[in-house]
């Protein structure tokens, strides 16, 4: 699922946080199948995994126990496991940057080593396998706030993961002419320690099957007052929810659903139809079907044509371009009777058809920010660095500015000859501070700078801050740049009233 | 009864100290990101004060106390009548020692409609920092950790009972805490051994060097750049003879800016006879307390007055920084670094009167009775120091 930051556990270390499990059949080859379980949601751009965890994808047979109202999936006893650890960082003779290991165990037992962050990932002699670990651009998108249902941008826009992607022979792992209909889960759990007098490690920490399993179903963000479930069903064994706490999870299930059902207002579902889902529900693994076709729109398919009495068609599992959020809002609310969409078409970055299949990770924003204490007056500062269009800075030679108020165009022509256009975007000159953004003669995009006076003392203190994503050039160029004309207006301000 | 340190075998498992800092440093650098593009976005703020209070807290990297002021600035600027706003003010003012404005923020939350809980949570925390009413706080604590079990109750209860003069207790709580948790972040694993060290090597009465420089040992194992940890374990190699032990554990961590680091690598210089590399390292540690003393002065005026008592030499700013803190957080601790600190300024008169006053406040109390202020006052009832 998408289980970003899924619960007070998780806030202790992010790294073994899992958000988001995808099963679907290889692009570049039919015969492969492709599961890819995302840690670590926000991850930056230096991220590790944790060396203490296993990170494991675990595979069952299912067969179809009921449809319709007793619509039913029922796990097969064996597990095909694909088990990861990772080692701590290792330092070369050579003293660069560290690396870290990701070592796989898989279900014959067959072990492969693969360093993070290696695009090309490893493979197996017999070319059985092939994996991948490292950073790659979160491709889930949320463009929604959950308890309103309130459409807004990408909530997790330029947003990375660590990923875990392993590719492999399905005939020949899965041996899907016993069945070839599965159910999937990621889990997160210790390592084995001989037992303590005092107290236990818990069973995992954290694991996911289906989409949103525990923000928006068992934790349903518009259910105010109601327990936080999530740490408990995060303990829970995957593909055996503890029989005592069924009954819990069920009636929470029931009543999530019966509330999303109605956040339009109309109920679409009829009582017998929303327990029958929370079942299916509660079952908390994601279907996929070896021997039909997954798409980006299978998702689910499975589970509806059970529920509705027939035959599934698709291989359902979740691509990674997958729009799982505003398919499954739309099933809860609206069963299906027109389409939800949020705020956001797609991902930042669409996944690729070739080997490891999420797209590249997303650069950091840059941002360069400064300040300077000053020995005059806010209103004596602002005075002179307020107006948009002000004369000020000594890289600039001339400025002219369009227009009025926000909105209005100021063209920079700096003292080598450069040409900079910048539009002022807010403005408010009792609080002292204008934030703008670059149209162009930068090459970065979204480039927002703010500059304010705040009074400190018997003077005052200016904060000039520029965030950017750098294009077309490499980030420390964009960034030396930014960085001189702060610094270069500073030292003159300082030189003109006094540093304090 | 109290294990003994190195008996204890069933350390948790976490992941491994470079990796949790790693992770950290660039989870809060997204954080950032995402706060300047939308810093109204639910959650967001009060994850970076988290991520900052670690990262001064573990990595000593205090200019975090700047950036969430930056932090607050801006959240006044786009939601100054904001119930959150009103909280994360409260503790980021709280964290700056800052307690008296901290104390408003949270009336201003409450009125605010804030959650009563998110209220009292942070109040108790205050009132333990500044020693005030601390039987209720106790019994909070002791509610608290007994309903979760979990150990980020659990280790500010075994703090306020080390506070209140019940060691073994302490120890005990702590004990549970590290064996009971259940989770894989070094940091909190890290914070016990430190809290554990504390307590052995500083806060019982007659320090037990050995037993905490394990504790200590062991939270720099949890997470090496443990600046605080190394800074104690290096007084304590020093204190042994040990110099070139504790200038291995603090030369790493001259990179973090911590002022501290620079001092107690100069009086270990100063063991190796390395005069003039001493004097460059104190000047260096006097202009790094002075710049945090000019931003925040009472969330280091105590390590201040600590640095000017000792080899910092200036027993005049000590006793000056030391009032200062008294004056903030009246707690037993403060009360006896201001005493010491009047007896070291030769201010003869307001070390009694001190003593007076702590006894006043405190006198009733167990870990009165275990201060050296008790002793001070039963043997003679003048200050050291004082003249006949």
């Amino acid at each position: 699922m998408s289980d970003h930051v899924d619960g007070p556990r998780s806030i202790g270390d992010p790294s073994i946080d899992l958000s988001d499990l995808f099963a679907f059949t290889s692009p570049a080859n039919a015969g492969h199948t492709v599961l890819a379980a995302n840690v670590f949601p926000s991850a930056g751009v230096s991220a590790m995994f944790s060396n203490v965890v296993n990170h494991s994808i675990v595979v069952r047979r299912m067969t179809v126990a009921g449809i319709g109202e007793a619509a039913k999936f029922k796990p097969d006893e064996k597990e095909f496991r694909f088990n990861c650890r990772f080692t701590a960082l290792e330092r070369g003779s050579d003293g660069g940057s560290p690396i870290q290991r990701g070592n796989f165990t898989f279900p014959g037992g067959q072990e492969l080593s693969c360093v993070v962050n290696d695009e090309k990932g490893a493979s197996t002699p017999d070319g059985v396998f092939r994996v991948f670990v490292g950073l790659r651009s979160d491709p889930f998108f949320l463009a929604w706030l959950p308890a309103a249902l309130i459409k807004v941008p990408n909530l997790l826009q330029h947003d990375n993961v660590l990923s875990i992607v392993i590719e492999f022979d399905t005939a020949s792992v899965l041996d899907p002419a016993k069945g070839p209909l599965f159910g999937v889960i990621a889990e997160t759990s210790p390592i084995p320690k001989p037992p303590s007098p005092i107290g236990h490690e818990p069973p995992r920490f954290d694991w996911v099957g289906r989409p949103e399993q525990t923000n928006m179903r068992l934790n349903n963000p518009a259910m105010l007052g109601t327990d936080d479930l999530r740490d408990l069903w995060n303990q829970q064994t995957p593909f055996a929810i503890s029989e005592e706490l069924q009954p819990v999870f069920r009636k929470r299930l029931v009543d999530s659903l019966t509330n999303w059902d109605m956040r339009d207002k109309k109920a679409d579902w009829t009582p017998a139809d929303l327990a029958a889902a929370a079942n299916v529900y509660l079952d908390d693994f994601l279907l996929f079907d070896v021997s039909k076709p997954m798409s980006d729109t299978s998702f689910l398919e499975i589970e509806k044509s059970t529920l509705h009495g027939k035959a599934y068609q698709s291989g359902g599992g979740r691509t990674v371009n997958a729009n799982v959020v505003d398919m499954m809002i739309t099933w809860m609310v609206n069963n299906d009777r027109e389409f939800i969409q949020g705020g956001a078409l797609r991902a930042t970055k669409l996944g690729v058809s070739s080997f490891p299949y999420l797209a590249s990770p997303n650069t950091e924003i840059q941002t360069v920010a400064d300040s300077a204490e000053l020995a005059a007056p806010p209103e004596k500062v602002w005075a002179l660095i307020g107006s948009f269009g002000g004369m000020w800075h000594p890289l600039i030679a001339k400025i002219s500015v369009v227009g009025t108020g926000v909105g209005q165009l100021r063209t920079i022509e700096t003292i080598d000859g450069k040409q900079i256009i910048e539009r002022l975007d807010a403005s408010d000159d009792a609080q002292k501070f204008y934030r703008y953004t670059l149209v162009s003669g930068i090459q970065a995009i979204d480039y927002i700078g703010t500059l304010s006076v705040q009074p400190k003392g018997t003077g005052s203190v200016v904060e000039w801050k520029v965030q950017f994503w750098a294009d077309g050039q490499p980030d420390f160029v964009v960034r030396t740049i930014v960085s001189t004309l702060l610094k270069t207006g500073f030292e003159s301000l300082k030189a003109r009233f006094g540093a304090s | 009864m109290i294990a003994a340190p190195d008996q204890v075998l069933d350390y948790p498992l976490v992941t491994d100290g470079e990796i949790a800092v790693i992770n950290l440093a660039s989870a809060r650098q997204q954080s950032w990101s995402r706060f300047w593009q939308d810093p109204q976005r639910p959650g967001l703020a009060e994850y970076i004060v988290e991520q900052e209070q670690m990262t001064a807290q573990y990595v000593g990297d205090l200019r975090a106390l700047d950036r969430l002021e930056m932090l607050v600035n801006q959240l006044d600027r786009v939601s100054a009548g904001a119930v959150r706003t009103a909280l994360i003010h409260a503790q980021v003012a709280a964290m700056a020692h800052r307690f008296a404005e901290a104390r408003d923020h949270l009336t201003q939350a409450a009125a605010r409609g804030a959650l009563p809980a998110d209220v009292e949570r942070l109040r108790l925390s205050i009132d333990q920092a500044c020693g005030n009413r601390l039987e209720s706080v106790l019994e909070v604590r002791q509610r608290m950790a007994a309903e979760s079990g979990r150990l980020e109750d659990l280790v500010p209860l075994g703090s306020l009972v080390a506070d209140l003069g019940n060691f073994d207790e302490a120890d005990r709580i702590y004990d549970r805490a590290l064996r009971e948790y259940n989770d894989v972040s070094p940091f909190a694993a890290a914070w016990v051994c430190f809290q554990r060290g504390v307590l052995w090597g500083e806060l019982v009465p007659e320090p037990e060097s050995s037993r905490a420089a394990v504790w200590y040992r062991k939270a720099i194992e949890y997470l090496p750049c443990y600046v605080k940890a190394r800074v104690h374990l290096s007084e304590i190699y020093l204190e042994s003879g040990n110099v070139a032990d504790a200038s291995s554990l603090l030369v790493p961590v001259i990179s973090s800016g911590d002022p501290e680091v620079s001092w107690r690598l100069a009086d270990v210089l100063i063991a190796m006879d390395r005069f003039a590399d001493a004097e460059t390292r104190m000047q260096a540690a006097r202009l790094g307390f002075e710049e945090l003393l000019s931003k925040h002065l009472l969330a280091f005026a105590d390590h201040g007055a600590e640095f000017y008592s000792g080899s910092g030499n200036g027993a005049r700013r000590a006793y000056e920084l030391a009032a200062i803190n008294l004056a903030n957080r009246p707690t037993l601790r403060a009360f006896e670094q201001a005493y010491e600190a009047a007896v070291g300024a030769e201010e003869t008169k307001a070390a009694s009167e001190l003593l007076v006053s702590a006894r006043s406040r405190w006198g009733g109390t167990t870990a009165f009775g275990l201060s050296s202020l008790a002793q001070i006052s039963a043997s003679s009832g003048k200050p050291a120091g004082a003249t006949p």
